[in-house]
């Protein structure tokens, strides 16, 4: 008996032990999670691109939004945050990225700098696929930690869900659609799987190296995956009599991928990119998502009549008043007036205009091709990965400027995103019976003087300080980068 | 209610239209034509309908709509053709295994390079997109229209081309794999035995397909057939013996020539084009007698040991011989001149204005199989014209206008300063760019062709 009450006392102190601990870890937000309930109270809710309503309540409850309207009970447990002046978003939806991925150790590139020790390690014809970059089965969801520095900096921008893909080369793996946050990797997981992610990315001086390499190497595989998996149905069908199929993990990873039943994401920032991948599908006829575009502007027939799906990138060059400003900072370092006058001219004032106007005239299209793909009709996302977290509000607001909707950038940024990756019932909008990621601004998010109040992700509130005179402080920031 | 009817209406219709390469349609008035097959014709026109040359003759009336050049005083000829260039291609050299035949320049397409607007300065309306020499059998290679402009890289290629692939001999593999890697080739016998090893593989996986291709169609043997494990390298290897694909073989020595030659022979492969060819002087008899064809530049030589022992007569000996021969560029810089390279076999060789001119076009065509299409003026030929002003083979000779499929892709008339169809809006143009100049052959084989290759 005493026995008895001596285990149960050992046994609640490691569970009131295990509680504490697992608060301690995961609560970055200083909040107690006293309670899973939450109320906005008296917000202009944009609950869809095309759909606003003012004075209206929001009350989320164990993750999801349970309902939205005028004069709705309050539940009693709710946490009340009143929302009065401010503005609650559907949360941000990223096409592509590798927030919350960590780059895998060993013989990567990044760690391993020595640009001669692969070509002494490696017959540089056939290296092995880890070095190779050929790693299709490779599962984003061995590498997922939610508190890498990236999910806090996309979250904090207002990004509640990503299709993050693992580091590599040319093939990298299997990617998901995760949240931006949660206690645990699993925890973060919204759809397993979801994705075959490649690149025209070379391995360091080893085969495939090139572009050349790197499109013979996907034909030979996906054809190589096209006759052994027509073997293994015969196979599974009948094994009698049959000699054994040899198991390859890296060609079974096609398999799903010839059945239609997972997609190709190709990262294809540049306007060949594009159409390098195109060349690939069209040869081998896979589904196809183009991701990270940045030069889409001279592709809008093609996406058009094949039907693709796409996530611009939200990267742009950098804007002509921070080219200058760094022009001038550049100059003011010279010491001496001498200094300056001595630097040798390569042109003349009236050549250099003629070069600046055509930059400028290609900038534009950069921040104009979202709305030129919205313009003809074509869906698409946007995509944070190869962009500066810092810039990407700003490069939002450019793109607004430039003349896209903002209702068009919304729809890209929540319900458009969430249909292309068939998540249209449980993100994108601000719904009862949605997963409760939202964005809470104190002005229009695409006003440049509009903070980040709050942003939820799976119904958990995560809340950020709102500066004062925030216009100024950027402009400084901006000229000293 | 109408916006629903038409928008699928429209997606049917962007689907099916398949992306036909521009053509145009043009009378060219009162020219000095060079037609290269048939003489020198003073005086004449030439019509070019929807991209084809439709007539040649004296007194042709202008169709209704269609645009007239008065090419009076002035030399028209069909477009000049580069058997061997690497301008418009993103990537060069797959430099990471001796053989990479399943490799194609095709997909390494790249239509925004301004060296194509600067070829076609020069008269010249196709080039030959070869793989580098880095590898023993390099990657397959693409013939490329210059139609500057088009940003679809597949609008580059000419379509009717056939399919051809790189060799290299030499010094170029056995550096890149002997002294760079430690490996095979290491010698010019460790070359001959890629070729051989690499031959005798495609052999042994033709008949394993052969073999169950044969199981697949007997009704016994089909329920345990074992597929053979696919490999595009040794198809494409296949392909050659099959006499589908065309080699091109940079070379230099004459043993090494005739060496291939023999590794040719025992595996049937019939049609070959000998590049570069320094001393195919020696050898032209024997090129003639395989029925082997030689791309040679001018006077280019002593740039490596092997090419030490060249001649400025190489191709006037090897035009005596019999030997199809032509001249390259295999430089964004000579390619811009190749009609007066063409010229200097005049003055070492005393060749005719007809042969001379050959070199550049219908020779050219012969070694890319695409003869019947282009290298000379003539009816149902493709609409690629260079107009020049004085002779082509004159040093005074100055490119006009360059026409490639009916199409006025280059004029002189009209040559904007800044011709870029993609620009850098985060280049820093007002600064010194250290430039690093090399054989492009071998760009992605050096560390710093490497890294320029990469950007």
């Amino acid at each position: 008996m005493r026995n008895l009450s001596l285990i149960r006392f050992v046994f609640v102190l490691i569970l009131l032990s295990a509680t504490e601990f697992s608060i301690a870890q995961t609560d970055q937000t200083k909040l107690q999670p006293v309670t899973r309930a939450f109320a906005l109270t008296n917000a202009t809710v944009v609950q869809a691109p095309d759909r606003t309503v003012t004075n209206t309540t929001v009350v989320v409850r164990n993750g999801l939004i349970v309902s939205v309207g005028k004069n709705i009970d309050i539940p009693l447990d709710a946490q009340i945050v009143r929302a009065d002046s401010l503005y609650v978003y559907a949360g941000f939806i990223d096409g592509l990225s590798q927030a919350g991925v960590e780059k895998p150790g060993g013989n990567q590139r990044g760690t391993d700098t020595s640009r001669f020790s692969a070509r002494s390690k490696y017959n540089p014809a056939d290296p092995p696929n880890a070095v190779a970059g050929i790693q299709p089965d490779a599962e984003v969801r061995q590498f997922l930690n939610p508190d890498l520095k990236s999910v806090e900096e996309l979250r904090k921008i207002g990004f509640t869900a990503s299709h993050v893909v693992p580091y590599g080369k040319m093939l990298t793996g299997s990617g998901a659609l995760v949240l931006m946050g949660g206690d645990s990797p699993d925890a973060m997981m919204l759809r397993d799987d979801m994705s075959l992610f490649s690149q025209f990315q070379g391995a360091d001086r080893l085969y495939p190296a090139t572009v050349l390499g790197m499109m013979a190497k996907w034909r030979d595989l996906y054809r190589q995956a096209e006759i052994s998996k027509a073997y293994e149905t015969k196979f599974s069908e009948n094994p009698s009599g049959l000699e054994r199929p040899v198991y390859d993990r890296v060609i079974a990873a096609f398999y799903p991928v010839i059945d239609g039943n997972k997609i190709v994401y190709f990262k294809t920032p540049s306007v060949l990119d594009a159409y390098r991948a195109f060349t690939l599908q069209s040869d081998l006829s896979f589904p196809l998502v183009l991701a990270g575009l940045k030069q889409g502007w001279d592709l809008i027939d093609k996406l058009k009549s094949t039907n693709t799906r796409v996530f611009l990138s939200l990267d742009l060059p950098e804007d002509a008043k921070t080219k200058k400003n760094e022009a001038a900072e550049a100059d003011s370092t010279k010491t001496t007036k001498n200094e300056k006058e001595e630097a040798p001219t390569f042109m003349t004032e009236t050549e250099k205009k003629a070069l600046e106007a055509r930059q400028d005239a290609f900038r534009k299209k950069y921040e104009t091709q979202p709305q030129m793909l919205q313009e003809a009709g074509i869906a698409f996302g946007f995509s944070t990965l190869e962009a500066d977290t810092k810039d990407i509000r700003k490069n939002l607001q450019r793109m607004v400027k430039s003349g896209l909707s903002e209702a068009a950038a919304l729809t890209a940024l929540t319900t458009a995103p969430a249909a292309i990756m068939g998540v249209s019932d449980m993100l994108g909008t601000v719904d009862a019976g949605k997963i409760a990621n939202m964005v809470v601004t104190t002005k229009p998010y695409f006003e440049e003087d509009s903070s980040i109040k709050y942003v939820f992700v799976d119904g958990k509130m995560y809340e950020y300080e709102v500066t004062e005179k925030k216009t100024d402080k950027k402009e400084t920031d901006t000229s000293g980068k | 209610m109408i916006k629903i009817l038409i928008f699928p209406l429209l997606f049917l219709w962007v689907q099916t239209a398949k992306a036909q390469p521009e053509t145009g349609s043009m009378l060219i008035k009162n020219g000095t034509l060079i037609t290269i097959t048939n003489g020198v014709q003073a005086q004449t026109d030439l019509l070019i309908e929807n991209g084809k040359i439709v007539r040649i003759g004296k007194g042709i009336t202008v169709p209704k709509g269609i645009e007239t050049i008065d090419a009076t005083g002035l030399y028209v000829m069909p477009g000049i053709i580069d058997a061997h260039s690497h301008i418009g291609l993103s990537a060069i050299n797959e430099a990471t295994s001796p053989v990479t035949s399943e490799v194609f320049t095709g997909d390494a397409l790249d239509p925004l390079d301004v060296s194509i607007y600067r070829a076609l300065a020069g008269g010249v309306t196709i080039s030959h997109a070869l793989h580098g020499s880095a590898n023993a059998i390099g990657g397959q290679s693409e013939t490329i229209k210059h139609r500057w402009g088009v940003i679809e890289p597949d609008a580059l290629k000419m379509e009717v081309a056939p399919r051809t692939i790189k060799f290299a001999l030499g010094e170029n593999p056995t550096r890149v794999y002997g002294r760079g890697y430690g490996m095979v080739p290491n010698t010019r016998m460790g070359v001959e035995a890629v070729f051989r090893n690499a031959f005798a593989e495609a052999v042994a996986y033709k008949k394993n397909w052969a073999a169950y291709d044969a199981q697949i169609k007997d009704k016994k043997q089909r329920k345990t057939a074992v597929p053979p494990a696919y490999s595009l390298r040794l198809q494409t290897l296949v392909d050659i013996m099959d006499g589908k694909i065309l080699v091109h073989c940079h070379s230099y020595r004459a043993d090494e020539i005739l060496m291939l030659l023999g590794v040719l022979r025992d595996y049937g492969v019939k049609k070959v084009v000998f590049q570069h060819v320094n001393e195919g002087f020696k050898v032209a008899p024997e090129l003639a007698e395989f029925g082997a064809m030689a791309s040679v530049f001018a006077d280019w030589w002593a740039y490596k040991f092997e090419v030490y022992y060249s001649t400025a007569y190489n191709a006037a000996i090897l035009i005596r011989n019999n030997v199809v021969t032509s001249i390259n560029s295999d430089s964004g810089e000579l390619i811009r001149h190749l009609y007066h390279e063409a010229a200097k076999t005049q003055k070492y060789g005393d060749l005719t204005d007809e042969e001379a001119l050959s070199l550049i076009t219908i020779n050219p065509a012969k070694q890319l199989g695409i003869d019947q299409y282009v290298g000379s003026l003539e009816e149902g030929k493709d609409g690629d014209i260079a107009i020049f002003k004085n002779h082509p083979l004159s040093v005074y000779a100055i490119p006009r206008k360059t026409i490639v499929d009916g199409v006025v892709r280059f004029d002189i008339e009209k040559d904007p300063d800044d011709v870029r169809l993609y620009v850098d809006p985060e280049e820093k143009f007002d600064q010194p760019v250290m430039r690093v100049s090399e054989e492009k052959c071998m760009q992605g084989a050096d560390l710093m062709e490497f890294l320029q290759a990469e950007k």
